[in-house]
């Protein structure tokens, strides 16, 4: 399935100011620490985030509702991103979008 | 001529170990033993890395007290250390064309890994045949040449333009040579360039302001160097000067301003011929149709203004680059360009970073397939995410595919699978696409013919070495500098200008140069003149003079590179080649086939 990319989804998504994504290298560290087990994990959310997979994110509820905002990828993390507050503006979103709240 | 025969000679043997390289497979001691009472040896030692400046020590102490009058070094290939020997041989007081190498590693050692008798045999057999070449040789002196201190730059981008002001610096007359009809090269047309930013048109007009201004340098635009002849030092460059020359007549050449086709003597050349873009073909990624740049022209319409980016009337807020276009292609196909071109990821990361700088709302889809904004470049890469890039990696078996988008709107929609992602299909809407298009060799094929500078397999200009001789070709005198040779950034092509820069002021700042005498010699009495000899030459070295009633053929031994392709063609074996002589080859193939019986 081809997703099409939303260039200004991050700005709809309203990020924190902290949000620092952009520095993502996609190295790994965050995914080999989720203790989780997210089924997506978190450098690929960010990933999505930045591309503006609109749809891809709304599908991924499941994934982040079930974070547990522990924090420990924003504490390996080497380019300082802000992975929790990112999750919470996606559930804003999410709320906003997927269940219309 | 009266010459000690082979058996009163004093020869030193030196058999290297090579820390195991050699003795792993070849029975050292047995090679020593067996060769110690060779006629003519004095001294047999092995050594385990003859090349230590301590072994040097030892060969040179043992030249002066047993007043050695030949070496032989059975070590590695004598491309690696004849060099070395040559000097250790001088630094004794021994001539160097009386030192031997043998090369008991590359041909036996490492060729014999399975057969230890076979490789000591083999090595027994080529020390013998050095020791034997090694009796039959007498001191040699090097030619020397004059040279003239003048050279040619070919090519007036921003390499070729450096080198010449660096080369007047010195003290050197300079012929800049180029083809179009304005200097400045690729460099000359670009706006802001990494890493800082300074403006590409305004680093090459200031170059040319002093170029003109020096009287060291006669500058040809518009023309060729369409003929070379005359030897290292003393070169003659036939320069056809097409449209409008626009020389200053310095260096007591003829004013190029009416000249067509103008001869001038130099000493050494400089090529600097750059390199060209590749053009994508028809529909390659969606090229030739609307939208669809390559990386030279973006940055032209990204220099063209100061304001919002707009393309054919319509402004650009999505842009993808795609990486590699015509860089890196697959292994086998044919006319394929395998290299990396070096400055492209950083060129796109920089302009990606003037179009976020212009507008920090203009969203950037960079497509790549390995990220090579290679050491301080990273920053660039690094600051081009924090601006709002945003990078996707495409594997090489799923390449990106451009297509225009339905509708009256236009734009055009890149489908890619990135690997970040996990392999998913992504659909990207833009206004633009950028092919990131990088270096190709660019199509010299005359002045190649005319120089002569070998052309690798990759259709760049080789060097003779890529680490310790990376600007000299292995036609003397004639350097190669800037992209000619392989992608460069104009960092790296200036570099390497004033490297070739040094190298030439090497040889034409002494005012003479030294040739290996190993050249062919003619004799006169035995020569009859019937111009095979001539025929053989792949240098042109072989002419022929009056002496008394008859002619005979006289080599040039500035010009004979000793190859030995006119000796053995001579009907009346009049030919010899110093260092190589027919009576040194007999004993050699003698020596070694006492060995194997």
């Amino acid at each position: 399935m081809t997703t099409t990319l939303d260039p200004d989804l991050a700005d709809q998504i309203g990020l924190p100011g902290t949000f620092a994504a952009t520095a993502c290298t996609n190295c790994g560290v965050c995914t080999a620490v989720c203790p989780a087990g997210l089924d997506l994990l978190p450098r690929r959310l960010m990933h999505l985030v930045l591309l503006g997979a609109a749809d891809r994110l709304r599908a991924e509820t499941e994934t982040i509702y079930s974070c547990l905002l522990c924090g420990l990828c924003e504490e390996q993390c080497p380019a300082g991103v802000r992975i929790t507050d990112t999750m919470r503006a996606l559930r804003h979103y999410c709320n906003r979008t997927t269940f219309g709240l | 001529m009266s010459e000690p025969s082979p058996a009163d000679r004093r020869i030193g043997v030196y058999v290297c170990s090579c820390g195991g390289n050699i003795s792993d497979y070849v029975d050292v001691p047995q090679v020593i033993e067996r060769v110690r009472d060779e006629p003519g040896v004095v001294v047999a030692r092995r050594a385990m890395f003859t090349c230590s400046d301590a072994t040097q020590q030892e060969i040179i102490a043992d030249i002066r007290q047993q007043r050695l009058d030949g070496l032989v070094v059975a070590s590695c290939s004598p491309k690696l250390h004849t060099e070395t020997f040559r000097a250790v041989a001088r630094r004794a007081g021994l001539n160097p064309y009386q030192y031997t190498q043998v090369n008991i590693r590359e041909q036996c050692s490492w060729a014999h890994t399975d057969d230890h008798d076979g490789a000591t045999g083999k090595a027994i057999g080529l020390v013998r045949a050095g020791i034997a070449r090694t009796a039959r040789t007498r001191p040699l002196e090097p030619i020397t040449v004059e040279t003239v201190p003048r050279a040619l730059v070919i090519g007036g981008g921003i390499t070729g333009l450096r080198a010449a002001l660096a080369l007047a610096d010195l003290g050197l007359g300079v012929f800049l040579v180029e083809r179009e009809a304005t200097l400045g090269g690729w460099v000359g047309g670009f706006g802001a360039m990494f890493p800082h930013d300074r403006d590409g048109r305004t680093l090459i007009a200031g170059l040319v302001d002093r170029v003109r201004a020096r009287e060291e340098i006669t500058v040809f635009t518009g023309a060729e160097v369409v003929s070379r002849s005359g030897s290292f030092g003393n070169y003659r460059a036939g320069i056809r000067v097409s449209g409008t020359g626009t020389g200053i007549g310095a260096n007591g050449g003829p004013d190029p301003k009416t000249a067509e086709s103008i001869t001038v003597e130099v000493g050494a050349v400089l090529v600097a011929t750059g390199f060209d873009t590749y053009e994508p073909g028809e529909g390659e990624l969606g090229y030739g149709q609307g939208g669809v740049l390559t990386l030279p022209q973006f940055k032209t319409l990204v220099d063209a203004t100061d304001g919002p980016l707009t393309h054919q009337g319509r402004p650009v807020r999505t842009i993808a680059y795609i990486y590699c276009v015509g860089s890196r292609q697959p292994h086998g196909t044919p006319g394929a360009n395998e290299h990396c071109s070096r400055f492209c990821c950083t060129a796109t990361v920089h302009t990606a970073l003037r179009v976020s700088a212009r507008d920090a709302s203009v969203r950037q889809y960079h497509l790549y397939r390995d990220m090579r904004s290679y050491g301080k470049y990273e920053l660039l890469f690094d600051a081009s995410r924090r601006a709002g890039s945003r990078y996707l990696k495409v594997v090489d078996d799923q390449p990106p595919e451009v297509a225009a988008q339905d509708g009256p709107a236009g734009g055009l929609t890149v489908t890619a699978h990135d690997a970040l992602a996990g392999g998913e299909e992504l659909a990207l809407p833009v206004d633009l696409v950028v092919l990131v298009t990088g270096a190709v060799p660019r199509a010299n094929e005359e002045l190649t013919g005319v120089l002569k500078i070998p052309v690798g397999t990759d259709r760049f200009y080789n060097e003779i070495h890529p680490k310790l001789r990376p600007v000299e070709t292995v036609v003397d005198g004639v350097t190669i500098a800037g992209a000619c040779q392989g992608p460069k950034t104009s960092i790296e092509a200036v570099t390497s200008g004033l490297a070739a820069v040094a190298q030439s002021a090497a040889i034409l700042k002494r005012g003479h140069a030294e040739l290996d005498p190993l050249v062919a010699v003619v004799d006169p009495l035995a020569c009859g003149w019937c111009d095979r000899c001539q025929d053989s030459c792949p240098y042109g070295a072989i002419g022929r003079a009056k002496r008394g009633e008859s002619e005979v053929a006289v080599i040039d031994e500035t010009v004979c590179k000793g190859c030995g392709g006119c000796v053995p063609v001579c009907p009346r074996d009049a030919i010899d080649l110093h260092g190589y002589t027919d009576t040194q080859i007999t004993s050699m193939i003698d020596g070694l086939a006492e060995a194997v019986a």
